[in-house]
């Protein structure tokens, strides 16, 4: 079964994107994705044709899952966060972090960085590298397994 | 420094490649470079950076990298020896920067030449690397409807779409010519354009995948041949009238290459049209064994390893002159 965002709880949910990143707008088409993820389609398919395409065949999926809802609070999924449409939206809740610091990040280490309680968005150099959850004494770490560094630390 | 491998050739298949390639020298250039790792070819994926900005961000990590083709900046061929898993362990990779691909498997997407606002069927998608390349080459835009039949291939599918940003396509598990029956049948909007990379016996990969070399059968290419037909003829269906069906294998089989092309010249109202492809590219043959094909194949493209220091590969495009049912 799909289904669409209606624009009134996409309102919504780009109010907590504003308040949490500074997003402002999302032109995609927003469709609830299971295990509380929203996707993002920016196909030229109407909401109709994609469900006539759902008569015919197993539609897996649809679009790219963008944003996952955790009790008050909207994550951006890692790999969106370097998409151009979200990535030069995002102005709020930044940490940006040293070589180093990434070097931790990206296997999978929380940082033991102070900041304000809520979602922060990690940035290194011009990327954004996954967004975290700060307790005021660190920032706890959910990059996805996948896209973690499998290789170990180099050795400082 | 490029490695080799120690497998050779079964003497079945080794005849096969040397009616391919009669010329000596030719062959025996063939039969080098197949022992040798292929170059490592990477895709910039335009979807979240421009080659520039990533030829930047690559050089600081002091990779060499050069862009050989100049009218395609996103093929980069990183000439640095890299430690094993470097390349797709890299920040870069993991962000989605860029696609680990070999550059003869960039050319089905090249010939396919995917528009913005197109609805284009990807029939056999997984894991990935031409979908991908056909979102980025539609910014976006349009709609792929992407297809594979196991779930455990579609995870990869996904997987791959995700790193990469792509968010025009839908992913579809079906079986291909079940799909394509249905989609035909019920009358569902048909497609400007799909791509058909069938599987196939895979003679093309020997650098990249030496086990080739033990498990290759002859007697699979007849089988898959016949697959492969099926397939072609259900995509066409599926085609709007002047739409563009490009079919491709990484196999060197005539049987799972210009005789499918030859069996859909023959049987469906096509025309092929003339590639202009980045590497050099051999006319498809017209005869092989007891079995002669429409002169029109001779227009199809035939890549082999020594002409371009690549995988091997296999693609043709298609033209459908009217709507079929």
């Amino acid at each position: 079964m799909i289904k669409f965002i209606k624009s009134s709880e996409k309102k919504k949910i780009l109010a907590v994107l504003g308040e949490q990143y500074g997003l402002s707008s999302l032109s995609y088409l927003l469709i609830e994705g299971g295990r509380k993820k929203l996707r993002a389609f920016s196909g030229s398919l109407s909401k109709e044709e994609i469900l006539g395409l759902g008569n015919l065949t197993n539609i897996e999926l649809i679009g790219m899952y963008i944003i996952s809802r955790r009790d008050q609070d909207l994550r951006i999924n890692f790999d969106a966060l370097s998409i151009p449409e979200i990535k030069n939206q995002i102005s709020k809740n930044i940490i940006k972090i040293s070589k180093q610091q990434l070097e931790l990040w990206m296997r999978g280490h929380d940082l033991e960085i102070k900041c304000e309680r809520g979602p922060v968005v990690l940035q290194f150099q011009d990327d954004f590298v996954g967004i975290g959850k700060s307790n005021t004494e660190k920032i706890f770490n959910y990059v996805p397994k996948e896209r973690k560094l499998k290789t170990p630390l180099p050795i400082s | 420094m490029k490695k080799t491998f120690k497998y050779q050739m079964k003497p079945a298949f080794e005849e096969r490649m040397k009616s391919l390639i009669p010329d000596k020298d030719d062959f025996a250039q063939f039969e080098k470079i197949i022992h040798q790792e292929p170059l490592s070819f990477i895709r910039c994926n335009t979807i979240k950076i421009s080659p520039c900005e990533l030829l930047k961000k690559l050089n600081r990590k002091s990779w060499q990298v050069k862009q050989p083709y100049p009218n395609f900046p996103e093929v980069m061929l990183i000439e640095s020896d890299l430690l094993p898993g470097e390349l797709g362990n890299a920040l870069e990779h993991q962000l989605g920067y860029y696609y680990i691909q070999e550059v003869s498997s960039m050319l089905p997407p090249i010939a396919l030449n995917p528009q913005p606002e197109e609805l284009i069927l990807d029939l056999m998608a997984s894991p990935g690397s031409k979908t991908t390349q056909i979102a980025a080459k539609m910014q976006n835009k349009g709609t792929v409807v992407a297809n594979d039949l196991k779930i455990q291939r579609i995870k990869i599918l996904v997987s791959n779409l995700e790193r990469c940003g792509v968010t025009n396509t839908i992913i579809s598990r079906k079986d291909a010519i079940a799909l394509c029956s249905k989609l035909a049948n019920l009358n569902y909007t048909k497609f400007d354009k799909i791509l058909v990379d069938a599987p196939c016996s895979g003679e093309g990969t020997l650098r990249s995948s030496p086990k080739t070399f033990i498990i290759w059968n002859h007697k699979i290419t007849k089988s898959l041949s016949r697959q492969q037909k099926k397939f072609i003829a259900f995509a066409l269906k599926c085609l709007k009238k002047s739409g563009v069906l490009v079919y491709s294998t990484c196999t060197h089989a005539p049987e799972e290459n210009e005789e499918v092309i030859d069996f859909a010249l023959r049987n469906f109202p096509v025309k092929i049209e003339t590639l202009a492809l980045p590497l050099k590219c051999r006319p498809g043959i017209t005869k092989w064994k007891d079995k002669t094909f429409h002169q029109d194949v001779k227009k199809t493209c035939r890549i082999y390893p020594q002409d371009n220091d690549s995988e091997g590969f296999f693609v043709a495009k298609l033209r459908l002159l009217e709507e079929t049912k």
